[in-house]
């Protein structure tokens, strides 16, 4: 599962600046408060999954997340979400995210949502199944207040219709 | 994603992070965290790449599967194809954040690079 002499290091990508930056606000110490758990109840291949993204991915029927606002309040970032079908495709999806080069997930949007790769894993019997609906947020949310009071109940309520049981998640 | 993380398994849900930066674990605490050396808004793989992608995800389903307490990083051993110089992962125009704190950004900058000589 994992490899002993690989160390990730996150800010490899960034210019040094910006390391810089972002480090200042990360503790150098371990998190020491409690991570809330919830042990998975069966194995994989029976596990209901969902797929939840923060990289601003909606679809062309329903309005984009809102940059404008951002652009005029730098500290703020959209807190609401937006539902992607499992059958959604590249032609299906707006991409909209202030932070990252959004190129190349409206060329395969595997890369960030893997729809197409989990539904391999259905068929294949690697993983009980991929429900109806996956999801995206905004992943700027430097005050998540909204996010986590108004939006998240949302999605558990919509993920507890459709029986989820495991979430892969994948921050842009 | 930490907070989002930890509402969901607060709520009943199993969950699984993908995440180019494990460093925001010491900061927020991600329940189980595969951390992936690759560019940011690429952490499954490169487009167009099944294989890549597959192998990256399955990687994924086994830290799910196999932590089995919060708190521990698995890295997953996979290395990008490009440097870091030719990843283009950055968005065309430098967002509002940053582009509010630049004289910052580029005084921390120039103090790193002092440090490093």
């Amino acid at each position: 599962m994992t490899d002993s002499s690989k160390v990730v290091d996150g800010f490899r990508f960034m210019p040094p600046a910006l390391r810089a930056w972002i480090s200042k606000d990360i503790p150098d110490q371990p998190f020491g408060g409690d991570i809330p758990w919830t042990p998975l109840k069966k194995s994989i291949d029976e596990t209901i999954f969902t797929l939840i993204t923060t990289a601003g991915i909606s679809m062309k029927a329903d309005p984009p997340f809102d940059l404008e606002r951002e652009k005029i309040e730098p500290a703020w970032g959209d807190p609401s979400y937006r539902e992607i079908p499992r059958a959604a495709t590249e032609s299906d999806i707006e991409v909209r995210h202030l932070h990252i080069n959004t190129e190349y997930i409206k060329k395969d949007i595997n890369v960030m949502l893997p729809l197409t790769r989990f539904q391999e894993f259905e068929e294949e019997g690697i993983i009980g199944r991929l429900a109806a609906t996956c999801y995206s947020y905004y992943g700027f949310q430097l005050d998540p207040t909204a996010l986590l009071e108004k939006t998240m109940p949302k999605v558990a309520a919509r993920m507890r219709e459709e029986n989820i049981e495991a979430v892969l998640l994948t921050p842009a | 994603m930490g907070q989002v993380a930890h509402y969901l398994e607060a709520q009943g849900f199993s969950t699984v992070t993908l995440t180019n930066t494990p460093e925001f674990h010491r900061q927020v605490g991600i329940p189980r965290v595969a951390a992936i050396e690759y560019p940011y808004g690429r952490p499954v793989g490169q487009i167009h790449d099944r294989d890549g992608q597959r192998e990256v995800l399955l990687e994924a389903l086994s830290v799910l599967e196999n932590a089995k307490e919060p708190g521990q990083i698995f890295n997953l051993p996979f290395t990008w194809p490009e440097e870091p110089k030719k990843a283009d992962w950055h968005p065309p125009e430098i967002s509002p954040i940053i582009k509010l704190h630049l004289d910052e950004i580029k005084r921390l900058g120039a103090e790193a690079r002092k440090a490093k000589m």
